[in-house]
């Protein structure tokens, strides 16, 4: 799986309820997720790409694609880092 | 704008039929009076009946008589007065813990008990759908959180397992969801904290006094022994008074006695209110099994009549009955309908529940008449939903 078919992957393993989910889907306005259920999908993403999102950056999300990019920033600054 | 003109809410929904703050003008009777008119209350969590019982009210008379309105301090100051102490120790032997403190309220147990005992080097996992109180507690806290899934297991486990490198972990929850009646797999929960060297913590507050062989809670539903965990719960829902109790071991308790701030700065409970809850545990750990009886026996009818009337109802195993209303509006006007017949109910909507989740609670306490409930079946049967 690519990076964007994993997160979309653990996006919906961490919803209460099924629903279609794509990287254009918003997570509040679509799946209409409350601030915990965002935490949820979080920390999924954390434990799979063994990353932190820290609280103040959970602002920066809406949509899966934000999801996909707030990764690859992450990811790039803890090469730079190395 | 001035300050108080930004303090605006909209009501929106409720702004034509409001069913919050109804002016009650009676106590919890059969009926009970609002605005001058008779109701028919399957709103209140007086799941026993117990909240207008003529044995309750003159316990909680006599302890005016002995103690006075109010202690006038806080529990570490002159707040401490025998008789609360006499019930923590009642509570703590009959939920199956070593010891007990009580509470202003649950919301201010919840709100104090993380801040007390959790330190950054900590997690939280908590329940998505964990209660408001709960989740406030544990924000305060600022530790790492890791929800999981609603009453699942496997997502808690497999978030357990990925959960390695802290100092302690707390696996919060809730016995009893009250908007919806569902109730936690609470043994599983125990056995993956002990698998995973977590420490549960569980607030049963539509708990105590409802499930449970003799009304003991969770713990006795479930067949837990020998709790590890830290427990809270209301005793101002089937315990029919108010306050709040947090029950465990007793270095646990012995510690928030001393260093938890909405405990040690908050008034003591009156004794009244004590006295109250001391006769109500007398009155369940005499005649629990009748109570009951009865209660189980309205939920089933209330549930069986509106399945019957094709409403769909939230599955739940406690005796509450949820009508799924799904948006905020439909939910309002179900609301609206059992309100224009004499029925009081509670409507949940957002941010109580999640967007177009809303949900129609119903409880129907033990005291109700038997006339009252062939009554309120009559309605559900008659009205359009």
């Amino acid at each position: 799986m690519n990076l964007e078919e994993r997160v979309l992957a653990i996006v919906k393993e961490n919803l209460e309820v099924e629903a279609e989910v794509s990287l254009e889907t918003d997570l509040r306005k679509d799946l209409e997720i409350d601030s915990l259920g965002l935490i949820l999908i979080t920390t999924g993403i954390e434990d799979e790409f063994s990353i932190t999102i820290k609280n103040t950056e959970l602002s920066d999300i809406n949509t899966v694609a934000d999801i996909v990019k707030k990764i690859i920033t992450i990811q790039q600054e803890i090469n730079i880092c190395h | 704008m001035s300050f108080y003109n930004q303090l605006h809410i909209d009501k929106g929904a409720i702004e034509r039929f409001n069913p919050y703050y109804c002016n009650l003008e009676s106590s919890l009777t059969d009926p009970i009076i609002i605005n001058g008119q008779e109701f028919i209350n399957l709103a209140s969590n007086n799941y026993l009946g117990l909240a207008s019982d003529e044995r309750v009210k003159e316990a909680m008379i006599n302890a005016i008589k002995r103690y006075g309105a109010s202690m006038c301090g806080t529990p570490i100051a002159t707040g401490y007065v025998d008789i609360l102490k006499k019930v923590e120790e009642r509570l703590s032997k009959f939920i199956g813990l070593e010891d007990t403190a009580i509470f202003p309220s649950c919301y201010q147990a919840n709100l104090g008990l993380f801040s007390s005992i959790v330190n950054d080097k900590d997690l939280i996992i908590v329940d998505h759908y964990a209660h408001a109180s709960l989740i406030q507690g544990i924000r305060l806290t600022g530790c790492k959180v890791k929800p999981f899934l609603h009453n699942d297991t496997a997502h808690l486990e497999k978030v357990l397992q990925k959960s390695s490198d802290y100092q302690n972990i707390f696996v919060v929850t809730e016995s009893v969801f009250s908007t919806e009646g569902s109730l936690a797999p609470f043994e599983k929960i125990v056995n993956l904290c002990e698998n995973y060297h977590a420490i549960a913590v569980v607030d049963d507050s539509h708990g105590i006094g409802v499930i449970g062989k003799s009304g003991r809670g969770i713990l006795e539903e479930k067949g837990i022994v020998d709790f590890q965990g830290i427990y809270t719960a209301s005793l101002g829902k089937a315990l029919a008074n108010s306050g709040g109790i947090i029950s465990g071991k007793k270095e646990l308790i012995e510690f928030l006695r001393y260093s938890c701030s909405s405990l040690i700065y908050s008034t003591a409970l009156p004794p009244a209110v004590i006295g109250g809850i001391d006769k109500v545990l007398d009155i369940i750990e005499e005649d629990f099994e009748s109570i009951a009886a009865r209660m189980w026996r309205y939920k089933r009818l209330i549930s069986e009549c509106l399945q019957g009337c094709g409403l769909k109802l939230a599955e739940g195993t406690a005796p509450i009955t949820s009508i799924i209303g799904g948006s905020l509006e439909n939910t309002i006007a179900i609301a609206e309908i059992l309100f224009e017949n004499h029925i009081l109910p509670t409507p949940f909507v957002p941010p109580s529940v999640p967007p177009n989740q809303g949900k129609v609670r119903l409880i129907a306490g033990a005291d109700l008449k038997e006339t009252t409930m062939e009554k309120v079946l009559g309605i559900f049967k008659e009205v359009r939903f």
